[in-house]
């Protein structure tokens, strides 16, 4: 047995017996500003961070012809569009997700291992599309984590990520440049 | 040389450097406008940090209690939670840990706690391939360099440094643009990524309740390092652990707003355990390393314990006038700038680094750009008296200051002094020990006279003259200053 873990803790507690005075409590003030119509405000922001919006089935199957080998996450959503998927993450084109839900005021698509087909698909391909429905928008985090902690309460996925559009850099001379290491491109179609 | 000696030596270097400075300041520019322009998106920024101080301090003022939550959940989750109480601790362990499964080939996902245990080293000794996967790491790995900011490790560089350094190692040419360099970057690294066999990152936040580690990145590095590897290692020091899941609906996007000026990074990652049953990848094995290495000690300390509040956002760093103009090598610490300043001496030994608490104009531009309200000037100024008290300065110094006291006090004494100094000034004597301040500025010309003599001279002409407009303030260079307690 490692006597680490009964060391560290050890000190932990004797260093706590002296207090610290808590600081000045919060106000009730709201931290942001109001996010206004969910829908209309994550199309905002969604298009801030360079996401595209995919608004009719013409766009939708017009936008998949520049991706031959798709690979999808197995929903009945996604299947119901696009059919089965045609190879894996590793080797695809485009990975088709659903999603848990979305965040309006960050314009954020928030991707549970679970739901989305693992962790891969959402992050290896080179565009990620994600399929969802207008109802799935809800304001904030706040709203997210509500919703997530009544959906997954102990029994949590191995992994979710709160998506804000394409991976960017901006390490060199802080030149955004879209596209380092995750998705170059990341697009919404809303299926009802 | 000790490590005061050679912070003077690179600090002293780089301020001369109008290369540097230029560089610096066109990315902290660019950074500044980024923040102005996403504190348009709060009502009440102000209450945004107070919501987060109020968080951290929850956490950090009940460590014990979240961290074994967290150890728990982790367990839950089918992890595993190894205490270090050291650097070595922690590098033993996860190098065995890679012997054990075979590992060859690691890639990392930026962490300044694995820069603080100097992983790669370790890496390297035993053979083992770790690569660096965030773009600036990447440049950082490459030139053989440590990260030069905490959020932005290759702050120092221009584009044509790059474009030059993968030139020589890549073979693109010399006029690449960024968007080129990264291109080339992503493809080095993506084969990396797919024949990796362990994925080490750091934590932004451990989050105690559910015994999920949150990860911000923009490049999404670190959700392949996540999602590609068998086996995931996370690093991050025990005062990362937050209570709730909930929390991160405002230190997300605080982090952000004060990191870069984003409404949220664009990937915050929860993971969780390794892959469950039902989903179709992820790793198998999930470790995570809680790292001590002098945290505890800075615990202890109760006037300074705001200072674990850090995220690690950058913002002190950019703030920081100092760090504006010696850059983040010259300190030559893990964390660098205000924060790196104020823990450093804690972390590692208070004797070595207690000049650091003096690379500060204490001026609170880090306190006040501190998203987490972490009191950092004054903790330089707490540190300055805990190395005074512990007899950590200069022998010198302690002489002079003893010697100026004792001439304040006397008005004879403090008349000769006086009259000393200026004979000194004069004839350049004070110069010499004040070699390091007056090569590169002028000293005042003294007076003729000081001010007792003009004093003495007024009063014989009336109440109604004019003050006199030439007032030298004593004994030279030393104004008093407050004594601090």
């Amino acid at each position: 047995m490692n006597p680490a873990r009964e060391n560290i803790l050890s000190r932990v507690r004797s260093a706590l017996r002296a207090e610290t005075p808590r600081p000045p409590a919060p106000t009730e003030s709201p931290i942001w500003l109001p996010v206004g119509d969910v829908e209309t405000r994550f199309r905002t922001e969604f298009t801030a961070v360079r996401g595209d919006l995919l608004d009719s089935v013409q766009q939708l199957r017009e936008f998949l012809k520049a991706f031959p080998k798709i690979a999808i996450d197995g929903s009945a959503l996604v299947r119901q569009l696009l059919g089965d998927g045609t190879v894996t993450a590793r080797d695809a084109d485009i990975g088709v997700t659903v999603c848990d839900c979305l965040v309006a005021r960050s314009g954020s698509i928030i991707v549970s291992a679970r739901v989305a087909g693992g962790r891969a698909l959402s992050v290896l391909p080179p565009v990620h599309l994600v399929i969802a429905r207008r109802d799935q928008i809800v304001p904030d985090l706040a709203a997210a984590f509500m919703l997530l902690r009544q959906r997954y309460d102990g029994h949590w996925p191995s992994s979710l990520c709160l998506i804000s559009g394409p991976s960017r850099t901006a390490d060199i001379e802080k030149i955004l440049v879209m596209g380092a290491h995750g998705p170059k491109q990341v697009a919404v179609y809303f299926a009802g | 040389m000790t490590a005061a000696q050679q912070f003077r030596r690179a600090a002293t270097a780089k301020v001369a450097d109008p290369k540097h400075r230029a560089v610096l300041e066109n990315n902290i520019v660019t950074y500044d406008a980024a923040v102005a322009l996403g504190k348009t998106r709060y009502a009440d920024w102000e209450n945004a940090r107070s919501r987060a101080a109020q968080i951290k301090w929850e956490a950090v003022n009940h460590l014990d209690r979240y961290l074994e939550q967290f150890e728990r959940a982790v367990g839950e989750n089918g992890g595993r939670v190894f205490w270090a109480e050291t650097a070595e601790d922690a590098r033993r362990y996860i190098v065995e840990l890679a012997q054990r499964h075979g590992v060859q080939k690691v890639v990392k996902s930026k962490s300044m706690a694995t820069e603080e245990i100097h992983l790669n080293t370790a890496f390297a000794a035993a053979g083992i391939e770790s690569i660096e996967t965030d773009l600036g790491e990447f440049i950082c790995q490459l030139r053989g360099e440590p990260p030069y900011h905490i959020i932005t490790p290759i702050m120092h560089l221009t584009k044509s440094d790059v474009a030059a350094l993968f030139h020589e190692r890549f073979g693109t040419p010399l006029t690449a643009t960024a968007e080129e360099l990264a291109c080339v970057a992503r493809e080095q690294l993506r084969r990396v990524f797919i024949s990796a066999d362990m994925g080490v990152t750091g934590a932004n936040f451990l989050v105690a309740d559910t015994g999920m580690v949150a990860l911000s990145t923009n490049e999404g590095n670190g959700r392949l390092s996540v999602s590609l590897p068998r086996i995931h290692v996370v690093v991050a020091g025990i005062e990362k652990v937050i209570p709730r899941f909930e929390d991160l609906a405002v230190l997300w996007p605080v982090l952000a707003q004060i990191g870069t000026g984003q409404a949220v990074t664009s990937y915050n990652t929860l993971v969780g355990g390794p892959r469950r049953g039902s989903e179709p990848d992820g790793p198998g094995e999930f470790h995570v390393v809680l790292l001590d290495n002098g945290r505890t000690c800075l615990l202890a300390d109760a006037e300074q314990r705001d200072a674990l509040h850090c995220i690690r956002c950058g913002a002190c760093l950019n703030a920081c006038p100092v760090y504006k103009n010696i850059g983040g090598h010259a300190y030559g610490t893990t964390y660098q700038g205000p924060i790196g300043s104020v823990i450093t001496p804690h972390l590692r030994d208070a004797c070595e680094w207690s000049h650091l608490s003096y690379a500060s104009s204490l001026c609170g531009a880090c306190t006040g750009a501190c998203p987490v309200r972490i009191d950092i000037h004054r903790h330089l100024l707490h540190n300055r008296r805990n190395a005074v008290q512990r007899k950590f300065d200069n022998p010198f110094q302690r002489l002079a200051f003893k010697a100026w006291f004792w001439a304040m006090r006397d008005a004879t004494c403090y008349r000769v002094s006086g009259k000393l100094a200026r004979l000194a000034m004069r004839f350049g004597l004070v110069q010499l020990f004040l070699k390091p301040w007056t090569q590169c500025r002028n000293l005042p010309v003294s007076p003729a006279q000081d001010f007792r003599s003009l004093w003495s001279k007024m009063e014989g002409t009336g109440p109604s003259a004019p003050p006199p407009a030439n007032v030298n303030h004593g004994a030279a260079g030393a104004a008093p200053s407050k004594r601090y307690s």
